[in-house]
């Protein structure tokens, strides 16, 4: 009893203190609240059931967030698919009541409405919605947990190079997208320069390899 | 490899803090001469701005804190199970079927009734008297399925105690006396692998204020139980207060053959500590 009592005490302080950071990281991950809720739930029960195999004095975020990720790809990509397929059969129904329901649903739409389902956060979710997963992934860690290429590379499995590649055309995307629709709702003048100027297209994003080609011009000195 | 041609991968790591100080500065100085570059990373520079203020998530939500304590509160009682399933199991194996069986009590004796020391004595006449009925071999008056009905008609409107364990069953009650109060002594078997034992309970109606204190009190919730050496035999007692004044339900509960730890285990396992009084 007493030793559940302490392990709880110890999870409260050192995990759940991160539960906006995670919630964060997951509401951009599956791109809606109720799926976050969910995530976030489950990773944090999963943490506490492996509390033990946390290593005291490394970082507890960076370990929750790869529960977090990890508990992503595995089960919620999963649950979405199988969800995509009933909601395909559901769009179909209401395709055919759609006949019927039209004219009632057309009044029910009202001009407050339209605007509420084009806020800039819908925006934002929706090019979230365009990335791939991977490429997705790797901007959240990086740009809502500001976590570092090495912490990234831990969580998401692979090297680096791989990591800043992701994160560098996820961005590209990201970018582009938030430009086109703050431009379609006026937000932004259509001045605000895109960051193409000077970039070298089929340069690779590899830090990694621009240190190796540094070190090798440095010893041919 | 020029700079220039680099200029992506270090522009980013440049933005992104990632460069080591001597890159970083040869990156700077570069900056300086090149305009080209310099558009670039301010380029870069203004759409990770933009990311990063889109990204902006909400705080998780009131409702997700609290089912995240719940979810933690089911764990917490899961994993007490698990630790209270494994303390019997280690007691089961003290227990030798047979011949064997006198030998080992008496190692049962030595290695399970050294009390804690933070066990306190049964204080009170009440709780004295409990624990040693407790131990005789008293005949039982209703056996099985009809006990519970048998006690509400002859006792009292309560219901015997239920344990959320499966291996712990009601075996039969009696009517008793403790200390000029009516009570129902109750017998519970409990199985550990192949081996069975009697837990006892005795359950005291109308108890006047303080009469079964003593003992170490332990907080379970908002209740408090009370933890005794009863002459070695560890006991646990627990005073129903949700009544009217003057109709306080007193429980003892002892087992020769469990620690008082292992004792407190299984009490909180039974449905006394969530249920409301019955019937009063």
């Amino acid at each position: 009893m007493l030793a559940v009592r302490e392990k709880r005490a110890e999870f409260e302080r050192q995990a759940l203190v991160h539960t906006d950071a995670l919630f964060g990281a997951a509401y951009r991950l599956t791109r809606n609240a109720r799926d976050a809720e969910d995530l976030v739930q489950d990773s944090l029960l999963r943490a506490y059931r492996f509390w033990d195999s946390f290593e005291q004095d490394s970082n507890c975020k960076a370990w929750l967030l790869r529960i977090v990720t990890n508990t992503f790809i595995n089960e919620y990509q999963r649950k979405k698919r199988s969800r995509e397929v009933l909601d395909a059969a559901t769009a179909e129904q209401d395709a055919v009541d759609g006949v019927l329901m039209h004219a009632d649903a057309s009044a029910r739409q009202t001009p407050e409405r339209a605007l509420l389902d084009r806020s800039v956060s819908d925006d934002v979710q929706r090019a979230l919605d365009a990335l791939p997963d991977d490429f997705r992934t790797a901007v959240v860690l990086c740009d809502v947990q500001g976590l570092s290429y090495k912490e990234i590379a831990e969580i998401m499995q692979t090297p680096v190079g791989t990591v800043m590649s992701r994160l560098f055309r996820g961005r590209k995307l990201l970018a582009t997208a938030l430009r086109e629709f703050a431009l379609a709702e006026g937000y932004v003048r259509n001045d605000a320069a895109p960051a193409e100027a000077g970039a070298t297209k089929d340069a690779p994003i590899d830090l990694e390899q621009y240190r190796a080609a540094r070190a090798a011009k440095e010893g041919s000195r | 490899m020029s700079l220039c041609q680099s200029i992506d991968t270090l522009a980013m790591a440049f933005l992104d803090d990632e460069l080591v100080a001597e890159e970083r500065r040869e990156l700077e100085l570069h900056l300086l001469s090149c305009e080209s570059c310099r558009q670039h990373v301010e380029g870069e520079r203004a759409d990770l701005s933009l990311i990063r203020k889109a990204l902006v998530a909400p705080p998780a939500p009131g409702a997700l804190r609290v089912s995240i304590q719940r979810a933690l509160d089911a764990e917490d009682l899961d994993a007490a199970r698990a630790v209270r399933r494994r303390s019997i199991t280690f007691v089961g194996r003290w227990l030798l079927p047979g011949a064997a069986t006198l030998a080992a009590a008496a190692a049962i004796a030595v290695f399970a009734f050294v009390p804690p020391p933070e066990v306190a004595p049964a204080t009170t006449t009440v709780a004295r008297e409990a624990v040693r009925q407790q131990g005789l071999s008293l005949p039982l008056e209703v056996q099985g399925a009809s006990t519970a009905p048998w006690l509400r008609q002859h006792f009292a409107p309560i219901s015997p105690p239920v344990f959320t364990e499966p291996n712990v069953e009601l075996l039969g009650a009696r009517l008793t006396a403790i200390a000029g109060h009516d009570a129902a002594l109750l017998k519970y078997g409990v199985a550990v692998g192949n081996n069975r034992f009697t837990l006892s309970a005795v359950v005291i109606d109308s108890l006047r204020e303080g009469e079964l204190e003593g003992g170490q009190p332990i907080k379970i919730g908002d209740r408090t139980l009370h933890v005794h050496d009863a002459d070695g035999v560890p006991a646990v007692t627990y005073v129903d207060e949700s009544g009217p004044p003057g109709s306080r339900i007193g429980y003892t509960f002892a087992c020769q053959r469990l620690s008082a730890h292992e004792l407190i285990e299984l009490v909180v396992s039974s449905d006394l500590i969530t249920r409301v009084q019955q019937g009063r």
